[in-house]
């Protein structure tokens, strides 16, 4: 039993706890709890929490449950989608790292064996035909990245730009 | 085909995930309402007194009802459920004495002050909100959930997560502190200006 504890501590809690006190209340309690520190200490506080909880129920401002509900419906389904989403977007980034990894490979293979592509990105702005396009271009570009990888660079930009309006728009 | 048509159920919200099993609760919206009511004025009572702050508990009341709902709670009884509600709040209430206070006053929000001001003339009056106040948030808890709700020292146990051996301590020596505040409070009161 812990110091300044009170062996009939119970019997008042008990008392306190069904409304009986002091009404229902023996003489012999009531002169104990006169003279008892602690079940003293007991009936103030029990008397004082009681008192403040039915007076701090009514200040209370209730939301509509039917509010909490549709948020709490709202909050269950994002989780679901994130939960959903996860494993996507593992799935995504592994595939991109896949692909980095063969190009890399690509490159490394290729520059091994010489790099004979380099040909082709030389041959690329011929096999364009660009020069129909651009009446009044200099003949003679043939060969010359200087014009080509700007302009594709361009289209690269453009494309981008209307990939996301378009996306956007969705 | 677009990947929303594959989980339907889940989206519709009729058939959540397999983590989620327990948390499509047999509970639906009515029964929900019907609970509310009988639930929210003491949890609000307990958030408000043991924070000392009207705003703070409509928020922590608010969000303790959505993890209520979109957790896996229990489901034998309104008795079984409200502790386990009274749990959500209190580890709320923890997590909030653990974050770090606003430093600035432009940081705190407008609402926080015109709410303190509404709920001041009811807390002056009381005896209690200054005797709270100097209590350790620990102490109010248990006292609040001890000699308000009535909880036994297992249940109190069970909502705070403390051992069920330390509570009648514990208690005990918050509830001799409360006591002398009290006393201390009411003799105050009484005195002649």
């Amino acid at each position: 039993m812990i110091p300044g504890t009170c062996a009939r501590e119970k019997e008042v809690a008990e008392l306190l706890r069904s409304g009986h006190w002091p009404q229902a209340c023996s003489l012999e309690l009531h002169a104990h709890v006169g003279g008892c520190r602690a079940c003293g200490n007991l009936i103030l506080v029990t008397e004082t929490f009681q008192r403040a909880r039915s007076n701090a129920a009514g200040m209370a401002r209730l939301e509509s449950p039917g509010a909490l509900w549709a948020r709490a419906q709202l909050r269950r389904r994002n989780a679901a989608i994130e939960r959903i989403g996860r494993p996507i977007l593992g799935a995504q980034i592994f595939a991109l790292a896949v692909s980095v990894l063969v190009a890399a490979g690509f490159l490394v293979l290729q520059f091994r064996q010489g790099a004979p592509w380099t040909s082709w990105i030389k041959d690329f702005p011929r096999s364009l035909h660009l020069e129909a396009l651009w009446p009044s271009a200099p003949p003679t570009f043939d060969g010359h990245l200087w014009f080509v990888v700007p302009l594709l660079a361009a289209l690269a930009v453009l494309s981008g730009v209307v990939a996301y309006v378009a996306s956007e728009q969705e | 085909m677009p990947w929303e048509t594959a989980i339907p159920d889940v989206l519709a919200g009729e058939q959540p995930l397999a983590g989620l099993a327990s948390a499509s609760s047999p509970m639906d919206s009515e029964e929900f309402a019907g609970f509310y009511e009988r639930s929210a004025r003491s949890l609000w009572a307990y958030l408000a007194r043991v924070s000392c702050d009207a705003a703070l508990a409509d928020d922590l009341m608010q969000e303790s009802y959505l993890r209520f709902l979109c957790a896996a709670h229990p489901t034998d009884g309104d008795v079984a459920r409200r502790r386990y509600l009274f749990r959500i709040a209190t580890n709320l209430l923890r997590d909030h004495w653990r974050r770090p206070r606003a430093t600035s006053i432009e940081e705190i929000p407008e609402e926080v002050f015109r709410a303190a001001d509404e709920s001041a003339p009811a807390d002056t009056k009381a005896m209690l909100g200054p005797a709270m106040k100097l209590l350790r948030p620990r102490d109010r808890q248990l006292l609040w959930l001890a000699y308000a709700e009535g909880y036994s020292h297992r249940e109190i146990a069970e909502v705070t997560g403390l051992a069920s051996a330390s509570i009648r301590l514990l208690l005990f020596r918050a509830r001799r502190k409360m006591a002398a505040l009290l006393r201390e409070q009411t003799s105050k009161d009484r005195r002649p200006l």
